[in-house]
């Protein structure tokens, strides 16, 4: 009892020590974007919305939204189509020199730093004479997301039976056939999990959108060329909502993860023609 | 161990022609060469098992069959019809995988109408043939359910289903049994046997289980280190087998040798073992050399009057085992214990330790086999 209690206060405090660090200044800019603050205290009486009416009135800002959700739709569908093609590549051709090289290769972007990714991108697009816009950042978000897709849809994969396939094909199935109807349904869940954990790093990413962004910014390099000018409260509504909208994604992802785990029944009858 | 039709089976699967011919088959993966070159025919509407340890090639052989593999040599004819070519999805057969490899996003019904949907055929037809798969199968009740929700053996009865749909004229099983326990496997037995010989369909069952071999074949293919060591009906496989891997894969033998031929006659062979002359009935051996004479301990029995094979023997153990008694011999002149298996009976006399007996066994029951000491 007593060694526990030793092993478990210690553990306790450091256990509230990191959620205080990691969540304190989070808090703190969510209670900034409401109330205002005078001599290192909030001041309680001074609830508004204004910074958040000021941020709608701001149409650089709404642009950028837009232009998030857009580079964040476009690169998932990419990465989609690109991971579930690579996955099911590899899948076929275990142990395949050239499947493991395909595999290094979709996992590469998301392992280099940020910074590197982005600068090759970008020499590679001026050397190529690619204006730099929303069709740049969507094709380095596209490299960037490709791995989480591919790794959750490879994962659902390995789970799936080999025998499937043969199973189909030896029913009188084309290999087209299989595709739509065994592989496909059981892809749903992994392909919505993944393309929702996608879109969340799509839609934070900053690094390698700076270098690719040139004049159409999306919603954190907005954010940043903000916070270059000068600090203004509005920024703390922003972040809020950005956060919210991230815990919003994550949440998803959770809810369609353990919907994902349940048992294979019930969630998806169609795939009947 | 062997079912009371045993015989009749016997000649009913002797005068059908081969639905399935294989010539020169042979499967190499790189170094290993998991199919020697075979031979192999497959009798229309018989149940033909092939049987033999993991590594055999037994399953190989089947995938290859399916079409899944490859052959790196030989024919394999259809109906007369060569489909080495054939792609998996084109060749008239279905299989029944070991997992049952089940669409797990599908109810029974849908994963039963498979086949058919691929094909195209009309929904009310669809339907209609689905409900009788599912009838023959004693699922009806079970259509919506998906297989997550069914037990083992109601998945392996889907399984069927789904591989009868297309009325096929063969059906390849894959060890479609491994996965239950005996006493499903039991029933499971019995119930594969009755829909194959409702339906007429042809199956090749693979399976590494002797006595399940023994309950549901019509013939038994018993395969080792890729070749085909002998084909023949359950009766014939445990009493005559051709070689000492055979009769120890079909369980325990007393084996007499060295063992020497002393004259061939038709049906009969005369051989000298330690344990005297002895005869034995059948064709003679093809080869001279190496044999040795298998008994099965119950065919040992206690000698009667009209016993051709005697041998007099020392009695060494006895031991009572509920319905068998054991009993273990020795004759003065051989190395080797003999093993006798009789049912026990509450009013015989047993045997005392010590004392002299003499046994014998028939001539019918006993088989010159080949191959060295394992």
């Amino acid at each position: 009892m007593t060694r526990n209690r030793i092993i478990d206060v210690p553990l306790a405090a450091v256990a509230v020590l990191v959620y205080v660090s990691l969540y304190l200044p989070i808090l703190l800019v969510f209670l900034l974007s409401f109330f205002s603050m005078r001599r290192g205290k909030v001041n309680w009486d001074s609830f508004s919305l204004s910074w958040y009416a000021k941020l709608f009135e701001n149409d650089a800002l709404g642009e950028a939204l837009w232009n998030s959700l857009l580079v964040g739709s476009l690169a998932v569908a990419a990465a989609a189509c690109f991971a579930t093609s690579a996955a099911i590549l590899v899948r076929s051709q275990p142990g395949r020199h050239s499947a493991r090289l395909l595999e290094y290769v979709i996992f590469l972007p998301f392992l280099l730093p940020p910074i590197i990714t982005g600068l090759s991108l970008l020499i590679y697009f001026r050397e190529a004479g690619v204006g730099r816009g929303i069709f740049t950042i969507t094709v380095g978000h596209t490299l960037f997301v490709s791995a989480i897709i591919y790794r959750i849809v490879l994962t659902r994969l390995n789970a799936l039976s080999r025998n499937l396939v043969e199973a189909a094909l030896d029913l009188g199935a084309t290999r087209m056939q299989t595709f739509r109807f065994i592989i496909l349904p059981n892809l749903r869940m992994p392909l919505l999990t993944g393309g929702l954990l996608a879109f969340a790093l799509s839609f934070d990413e900053t690094m390698i959108t700076l270098f690719l962004s040139g004049t159409d910014a999306t919603l954190p390099v907005r954010l940043y060329a903000m916070m270059r000018v000068g600090f203004t409260p509005t920024i703390n509504a922003l972040v809020t909502l950005i956060l919210g909208f991230s815990i919003l994604l994550t949440v998803a992802v959770a809810l369609a993860w353990r919907r994902n785990a349940g048992p294979a029944g019930k969630t998806s009858r169609e795939g009947r023609t | 161990m062997v079912a009371p039709d045993a015989d009749s089976r016997h000649e009913v699967a002797g005068d059908r022609t081969p639905l399935l011919r294989i010539r020169g088959l042979g499967v190499r993966f790189q170094d290993f060469e998991a199919i020697r070159p075979l031979d192999l025919d497959v009798l229309n509407g018989e149940f033909l098992t092939v049987l033999g340890p993991s590594g055999s090639g037994k399953t190989t052989l089947l995938r290859t069959i399916a079409g899944f593999q490859q052959p790196t040599a030989g024919r394999i004819e259809f109906d007369g019809r060569d489909i080495a070519d054939l792609p998996i999805n084109r060749r008239p057969f279905n299989t029944v995988f070991q997992d049952y490899a089940l669409f797990p996003h599908m109810t029974v019904r849908e994963n039963v109408a498979f086949g058919l949907r691929v094909r195209g055929v009309a929904r009310t037809t669809r339907d209609a043939r689905v409900r009788d798969a599912l009838a023959i199968v004693e699922l009806e009740d079970l259509g919506d359910r998906y297989p997550a929700q069914l037990s083992g053996g109601q998945q392996q009865r889907t399984a069927l289903a789904r591989a009868m749909i297309c009325e096929p004229r063969l059906i390849l099983l894959d060890e479609p049994l491994a996965a239950l326990d005996a006493t499903l496997r039991r029933q499971m037995q019995r119930f594969l046997k009755v829909v194959q010989r409702r339906s007429g369909i042809t199956f090749v069952f693979v399976t590494h289980d002797q006595s399940e071999a023994i309950t549901v074949s019509d013939r038994i293919c018993v395969m080792r280190s890729g070749r085909i060591e002998q084909i023949g009906t359950p009766r014939d496989l445990y009493y005559r087998p051709q070689s000492r891997f055979v009769a120890a894969f079909f369980g325990a033998s007393n084996i007499l040798e060295p063992c020497r031929i002393e004259s061939t006659g038709e049906a009969t062979t005369m051989v000298s073992t330690p344990f005297g002359t002895m005869r034995v009935d059948g064709p003679p051996p093809q080869v001279r050399e190496g044999l040795a004479l298998a008994v099965r301990p119950e065919a040992l029995v206690p000698a009667a009057d009209d016993t051709c094979n005697r041998i007099e023997c020392e009695v060494v153990s006895v031991s009572f085992v509920g319905s068998e008694t054991i009993t273990e011999l020795k004759h003065p002149e051989a190395r080797h214990v003999l093993t006798m298996k009789t049912r026990s009976n509450p009013s015989a006399r047993h045997p005392v330790v010590g004392s002299r007996l003499e046994v014998g066994f028939d001539a019918a029951a006993c088989a010159l086999v080949k191959g060295a000491q394992e």
